[in-house]
């Protein structure tokens, strides 16, 4: 049992490898991460470089799920597209759900856009819901590797359990 | 030196079990034209990310792991370079192929002019880092890269000018990821 009952879900669905930026949506789950085996979790710079190592760990066998922020999306389009999209690499992202009205100012362009932006991409995504993290965990990976795309978990900050 | 030349010079270095990732553009292209390897992964696009790629490879895989890099490549993810000095994996390999230039756009230049990418690795958290300006010594700094202790990094500086440029890796990007994967997990 780890810091996270959403990351002992997605471990029991298989995933071998995380990397990731924080966000503060997903305390638990970073939380969780940093008590994984040495070489089982990266704590990446920047989202781009965090599905980029993903990537690799697919290449080297793993299944490797990628954790941040929503306004990481962006830093992230160009790899996602022109890495595991057009190579066809499965990736499952947990990505937490910023940007309601309430949210602060930075968070709501790119908040308010992320499901539109997904859409854009053909890119399967849900909303997380509390104690749901089981299904979710599952239709995560099933999403990734069926259509071998990347596909996301949206968590707002109730359901980072 | 020419780029060319550099890339079949390191790759008749390595052994079988090694696993390269060349980053996009000429040096993916070079690589397969000097020696196609079925753990030899191709990068199209995706500039920035070689370091991070390989970074996910050596994280997960026991081999040791070569990065054949470009110098406005690395630069591009210089981030890249703290993850890998930050993580410290021993079978990472980084080969910066420096020619000081955007040589696939026009030739415009690259910061690498007077940033040292191997002082930055180093105060990355790299274990070794050494930059070869010199034609003759390049195999001997090739081979002192090779034996070091990882993660190492070569920057290699090279000509500005490919007069044998060499044709597209003749593969569909699936095919590539397919086949690294299958050679290095047996399915």
């Amino acid at each position: 049992m780890s810091a996270s009952r959403r990351l002992d879900a997605l471990l029991e669905a298989g995933v071998g490898f995380v990397a990731g930026v924080p966000c503060s949506y997903l305390k638990k789950l970073f939380a969780g991460c940093a008590e994984l085996p040495a070489g089982c979790f990266l704590p990446a710079v920047r989202e781009d470089h965090a599905v980029a190592a993903c990537a690799g760990a697919w290449l080297g066998g793993r299944r490797a799920m990628a954790a941040m922020q929503n306004s990481g999306l962006g830093y992230c389009l160009e790899v996602l597209t022109s890495l595991h999209l057009m190579y066809r690499i499965p990736l499952p992202m947990v990505v937490s759900d910023r940007g309601a009205p309430t949210d602060y100012e930075e968070h709501r362009i790119l908040g308010q856009s992320t499901r539109r932006l997904l859409d854009l991409f053909g890119i399967p995504w849900r909303e997380a819901r509390p104690g749901a993290h089981e299904a979710e965990s599952r239709w995560l990976i099933e999403a990734s590797e069926h259509e071998r795309t990347p596909a996301v978990l949206l968590v707002g900050k109730e359901a980072d359990v | 030196m020419t780029r060319a030349v550099a890339v079949t010079l390191a790759l008749s270095l390595l052994g079988e079990g090694d696993i390269v990732v060349a980053a996009d553009g000429a040096i993916s292209r070079e690589a397969y034209r000097a020696r196609d390897r079925r753990r030899s992964f191709y990068i199209l696009g995706s500039m920035g990310q070689v370091a991070s790629i390989a970074l996910g490879l050596a994280m997960t895989r026991p081999e040791r792991i070569v990065a054949l890099d470009g110098d406005g490549n690395l630069l591009m993810g210089f981030g890249g370079l703290a993850m890998v000095g930050g993580v410290k994996p021993a079978n990472l390999y980084h080969l910066v192929l420096d020619n000081g230039c955007y040589a696939t756009t026009g030739g415009q230049p690259a910061l690498s002019r007077v940033v040292d990418l191997a002082a930055a690795a180093v105060g990355a958290g790299y274990l070794w880092g050494r930059r070869c300006l010199s034609d003759e010594h390049v195999r001997a700094a090739m081979e002192s890269w090779l034996a070091a202790k990882g993660p190492a990094l070569l920057d290699l500086v090279v000509d500005a000018e490919e007069p044998d440029p060499a044709p597209r890796v003749p593969m569909t990007p699936e095919e590539m990821a397919e086949r690294v994967r299958a050679a290095l997990t047996g399915n």
